[in-house]
């Protein structure tokens, strides 16, 4: 395939569609009328909107119904300022986008600490609550009659009037508007939004502090939607309670839903059709609304990635990008090898976390050294992977002490926990469907300097990306996964993706590794493949604690093991010690052991 | 005396959200959805209501059946459109394409019935006014009185569905854990298509009862989905009788704020106080404190009936 093609076809469903565009601004628009342009216009500024929209919807993957607002609070600063003091529309920017996005700051804090439903009436509720006040707050905001005589859109003094221009300049916006999303969409910051929607708990445990990622998107869709609402006021002279109405909202997340969330052509597409969708239904009259809500639910229903997903998949078919080239791998510099010492890496005294009257984990104390394998072992419910959610910050212990080589660090954020040097794998694999294993192992490096100002000066070709690409697939293949580099991590089988989560583990270059089960979904002869992997890692001066009912992978790997039962600590030893310890074969059995048989070291089946 | 009066009124509004919100909360247990229509089957019950009564000139109560049956069939399409292909999918899914049954009820509606407000026949009695009663001197609307009756039968009635009878049990077992309930051979999706029966059918129910008092026109849905919203995020996500006490709050939050300059005289000393307590600043100031809930109580006033574990 020659250049051109391959990246025509990486481009998915935008060439295709800049050639629609471009045909369309050639032959229809000088002849087009002035109504015509009129409702392009408003097209283009409902793109924006939703390209705006993407990054908390589609990136951050909520569902915020703010946007709407965010739109009639820039429509109404702009409105006001040209109105009532004068001021044209670029010089009234900073407080138009400036104003949707404090606001989002302010509530932000709070509200993006809630899960979906709770989010999802809080925005809401937001939303609201400004459309009441643009109504009440008469003297300033014209009341529910709005006000007249907003001038049209003007830049660095010339105001910009006839349909044509005004249409051309909302088009230039929308256009800049896109390549800025996409731009920071495409790079490594759009692959940890991608890990963030997939799972929040596996994006923190790599030092991702999601809590500022989500915020950054609600700051960007409020700053977009404040460009959007000046525009719209302007372009349209008039300044109406409508821009606030909950129907803008609704519009705004069906052109989403019906573009493609997670593309910025799905928003620009979506929002043409959606728009411009009553002019060419005229016929139906006063049953458009009707055909709109057939049309929304049809979508929904049937294409449930959107129409340019759908199209892409239909390209796809026609001429399939070739597979990209894997990256030569790099080995990792170990930069925070730490000494052999007898001092213990990990140290946890006292622990103890309850989740309403249950007792999850009480007084537990244990410690864990560099270069030291420890298995924690215990019946389904004795509290092991509590154990591991309050090392790694997910539930704070509410009493007790957890040390970090010294540090203590109870209490911590997981993202904090996980830059300080403890990684994770969970029970089940945790990885970004959409990414490939490599990117998924990538996304790891050095995630704690992931942040907007690096995505808009050096993505998506950032040297420290692809660095991190080179290394990861280094990583890939010390693990002996590295044949599935390339593959898409929903299709990956469950021991590779396992071993892809280590990888994407150790990608953060932690002093200590905690496993949940790794050897669950993998085969035997994985098993025995993993194992000495481990060992080797752990020789390198890693220390390892490894949560495993698979005594026959256990045993041999481990250099200790702990048992816990009802959340407490109740055997501590080396392998063949704890296995024939009778507490912990009453733990296992549910039965105090009687004769001599019982004491034998024993193999616990996989449960 | 103005207290139990503002009591009746407090009851009546908030028996007839708590039918939405116990509507919405069934589903949400089903399903794990949220089912934005429900404020649009209470519209289109109030139109239902008022085609009823148009036709058949009978007092709202010997309605009610009828308006229930044709609701539940109603509900039932709802979950087949709009539900059913969509079980495999996230929730907003389902938001979403609850959204779009709410845009077809509403336009549905104007198209049949036109944008003016109309109102259903009052629950007893066929003529739009209503009678009042006296007793001990509190006067109140036979209207508030019959709400209030219905609603709490109405709930009876559900408890008794759920408790004693087969269909009641297996949807218990549906919404508390649908695999364990297909494990066990419930047939689980016919349980959710019979949830969002019932769920339209209270939602019908407080449509015939609001909108004699409130009149109803195709928009009236975005007021009650919203109110229904709150009782349930604010009573507990996915609790039923939090649901209930939510909805108890809220009227009793929109009944007393506006009555508030009545209830305490010195407030008619206040600047503008007529601004101060008006239906709008009461809904902006009911808005503010369901938001600072939120913020305090992240999972509402009264937690999660069901405590997550990642």
């Amino acid at each position: 395939m020659t250049p051109w093609r391959t990246r025509l076809a990486r481009g998915g469903a935008a060439g295709p569609l800049a050639v629609v565009a471009l045909a369309y601004a050639v032959l229809a628009l000088p002849h087009a009328s002035g109504y015509a342009m009129r409702v392009l216009g408003t097209a283009g500024i409902y793109a924006l909107l939703a390209i705006g929209y993407g990054f908390i919807f589609g990136l951050a993957g909520a569902l915020s119904l703010a946007q709407g607002a965010f739109m009639g609070i820039g429509a109404y600063v702009s409105g006001i300022l040209a109105t009532r003091y004068g001021i044209p529309f670029d010089a009234a920017l900073p407080a138009s986008i400036g104003l949707p996005m404090a606001l989002a700051l302010l509530v932000g804090v709070p509200v993006l600490r809630l899960q979906t439903h709770y989010f999802a009436l809080a925005t809401l509720l937001i939303g609201q609550t400004a459309l009441l006040a643009a109504t009440q707050w008469q003297s300033v905001t014209g009341g529910a009659n709005g006000m007249g005589g907003v001038p049209p859109i003007s830049l660095l003094g010339h105001a910009i009037s006839g349909r044509l221009p005004t249409l051309l300049t909302i088009w230039a916006i929308v256009a800049a508007g896109a390549a800025l999303a996409w731009w920071i969409g495409h790079g490594r910051l759009g692959d940890a939004y991608a890990l963030l929607r997939a799972n929040q708990a596996a994006s923190r445990a790599i030092g991702i502090d999601t809590g500022r990622l989500r915020m950054v998107a609600f700051l960007l869709s409020a700053g977009y939607a404040g460009l959007a609402g000046s525009l719209y006021v302007h372009a349209l002279g008039v300044l109406s309670p409508d821009v606030l109405g909950f129907p803008v909202m609704v519009t705004c997340l069906t052109i989403a839903v019906v573009g493609s969330r997670l593309r910025v052509t799905g928003a620009v597409a979506g929002a043409v059709l959606i728009i411009e969708l009553p002019e060419w239904a005229r016929f139906l009259r006063d049953d458009y609304m009707l055909a709109f809500g057939c049309i929304l639910l049809l979508v929904v229903v049937a294409l449930p990635g959107g129409l340019i997903e759908a199209l892409e998949r239909l390209l796809g078919r026609l001429w399939a990008p070739p597979p990209e080239r894997l990256p030569d791998p790099l080995p990792l510099p170990l930069t925070r090898r730490p000494p052999r010492s007898d001092r213990p890496l990990l140290e946890i005294t006292g622990l103890t976390r309850g989740f309403g009257g249950v007792r999850a984990l009480s007084g537990v104390s244990l410690s864990v050294r560099a270069g030291e394998v420890v298995g924690l072992i215990g019946p389904n419910g004795s509290g092991k992977t509590t154990l591991l959610n309050a090392v790694t910050g997910i539930f704070p212990p509410e009493s007790g002490d957890i040390r970090l080589a010294g540090h203590s660090i109870a209490g911590w954020a997981p993202h904090r926990i996980a830059r300080l040097g403890i990684a994770r794998g969970f029970q089940t694999a945790a990885l970004a469907p959409g990414l490939s294993a490599l990117d998924n192992v990538a996304i790891a490096r050095d995630a704690a300097g992931l942040g907007l100002g690096r995505a808009v000066w050096a993505s998506p070709r950032d040297p420290a990306w692809r660095r991190a690409r080179r290394e990861a697939m280094a990583l890939l293949d010390s693990l002996g996964a590295g044949a599935h580099a390339g593959v898409l991590a929903a299709s990956l089988p469950p021991g590779i993706a396992r071993l892809v989560e280590i990888a994407r583990a150790l990608a953060t270059a932690p002093r200590l590794l905690l496993l949940d089960e790794p050897a669950a979904g993998l085969n035997e002869t994985e098993q025995a493949d993993l194992a000495p992997r481990l060992r080797g890692l752990v020789d390198s001066g890693i220390g390892l604690l490894v949560i495993e009912h698979n005594m026959a992978f256990l045993a041999p790997l481990a250099d200790r093991l702990i048992c816990l039962d009802q959340g407490a600590l109740i055997a501590a030893g080396t392998p063949r010690e704890v296995q024939g310890d009778p507490r912990v074969i009453e733990a296992y059995l549910g039965v105090a052991p009687s004769g001599e048989d019982m004491t034998a070291p024993f193999s616990v089946a996989p449960t | 005396m103005i207290g139990l009066q503002l009591l009746v009124q407090v009851l009546a509004l908030g028996a007839a959200y708590g039918l939405v919100a116990l509507g919405f909360v069934l589903i949400l247990n089903a399903t794990g959805a949220v089912n934005f229509s429900q404020g649009d089957l209470v519209m289109a019950g109030g139109f239902v209501a008022v085609a009823l009564g148009d036709r058949l000139h009978l007092p709202g109560l010997v309605l009610l059946p009828l308006l229930i049956a044709i609701m539940a069939a109603l509900g039932a399409a709802v979950a087949l459109v709009a539900y059913m292909p969509l079980r495999a999918r996230p929730p907003e899914a389902v938001f979403i394409s609850t959204i779009a049954v709410g845009i077809i009820l509403q336009n549905g509606a104007n198209r049949l019935f036109g944008a003016e407000p109309l109102a259903a026949p009052p629950l007893l009695g066929v003529g739009p006014g209503g009678g009042q009663v006296r007793f001990a001197g509190v006067t109140a609307s036979v209207q508030s009185l019959a709400i209030i009756a219905v609603a709490a039968l109405l709930i009876a009635a559900l408890h008794g569905l759920f408790v004693h009878t087969q269909f009641g049990r297996r949807l218990r077992a549906t919404a508390q854990d649908r695999e364990v309930a297909m494990a066990v051979g419930i047939p689980v999706d016919r349980m959710i298509v019979g949830t969002f029966a019932v769920a339209a059918a209270l939602a019908g129910a407080a449509g015939l009862l609001l909108s004699n008092v409130f009149f109803v026109v195709p928009t009236s849905g975005g007021d009650y989905i919203l109110k229904a919203y709150i009782a349930v995020v604010i009573g507990g996500w996915g609790s039923i009788p939090g649901a209930i006490a939510g909805a108890l709050l809220i009227a009793a939050f929109e009944v007393i704020y506006p009555s508030l300059p009545l209830l305490l005289p010195a407030l008619n000393a206040l600047p503008d106080s007529d601004g101060w307590f008006s239906q709008t600043v009461s809904t902006v100031m009911l808005n503010l404190a369901v938001l600072l809930i939120l913020f305090v109580r992240p999972r509402g006033l009264f937690g999660e009936p069901i405590g997550q574990r990642p």
